[in-house]
């Protein structure tokens, strides 16, 4: 199921599928491109951050950028 | 001569800056900002060499103050040499940031930094095909400790410039593997 990075839920794990034009580039440089699996890790309340797992390694996103990601979830 | 330290944030160029310096460092302030960046002096075969550790920057597309003055100095110093810091952990994102770099045109030495955090994690990265790939010396580091900090003095002269696209050819012929 497609879904928005912003709308995984906690643990959730998933497959990015397309990333929105022009943030491509600026997700590029922290290691998230198409193709690249991830876990949910943490949601901020309030429309804060979420944080999801590459690897071994956090990264940090605003909602704003979650929200132009979109990202296949394992069933 | 000049080299740069240069890295993603937060993967240890201040720590590798303060073992290559000994820590003699002046602090300075970039005109028109905020962001400091330290500079420093090392001896290599004899010759007083500049060192400057750069702010952190995912990329040269700046997104903040800290990544243009990054981009900034990066630019202003053509001729120099760049120490490419990478967290081992974090690799890939690392090697990003290398290989926009190599394809600005800058010799580039890098150094596979806090070595023994990615070896606890179980993730080993062969070295020799690495450098193979890109062309440019590669050395494993632990900062903090010191370890791997000789071989990558001894390394920087070897810093060459390197053409992207030979690197593209090889990776095409290595096939897609991760």
């Amino acid at each position: 199921m497609r879904k928005k990075l912003s709308e995984m839920d906690y643990g959730e794990e998933g497959t990015v599928k397309s990333i929105e034009g022009n943030l491509r580039n600026k997700v590029a440089g922290m290691g998230i491109r198409v193709g690249r699996k991830l876990k949910m890790a943490t949601k901020q309340p309030i429309k804060g951050p979420v944080v999801v797992t590459v690897d071994q390694y956090s990264i940090s996103l605003g909602l704003g950028i979650a929200d132009k990601i979109i990202v296949e979830v394992e069933e | 001569m000049r080299i740069l330290i240069m890295g993603n944030p937060n993967v240890g160029k201040s720590a590798v800056f303060n073992r290559l310096t000994g820590a003699k460092v002046i602090e300075s302030n970039y005109p028109g900002t905020t962001v400091d960046y330290t500079k420093g002096y090392m001896r290599l075969k004899g010759k007083d060499v500049e060192l400057i550790d750069v702010p952190g920057t995912f990329s040269l597309e700046p997104k903040d103050k800290a990544e243009e003055v990054a981009v900034k100095m990066l630019k202003e110093n053509k001729d120099s040499i760049i120490i490419c810091v990478i967290d081992s952990v974090k690799l890939e994102r690392g090697l990003y940031l290398a290989l926009e770099i190599i394809e600005e045109g800058y010799p580039v030495v890098i150094a596979l930094n806090m070595w023994d955090i990615a070896k606890n994690k179980n993730i080993w990265i062969d070295v020799e095909k690495l450098e193979n790939i890109l062309g440019v010396p590669v050395v494993p580091t632990i900062a903090v400790s010191g370890e791997g900090m000789k071989e990558l003095v001894s390394r920087i002269e070897k810093a060459s410039q390197v053409d992207i696209e030979k690197i593209v050819e090889k990776v095409e012929v290595g096939g897609g593997e991760e």
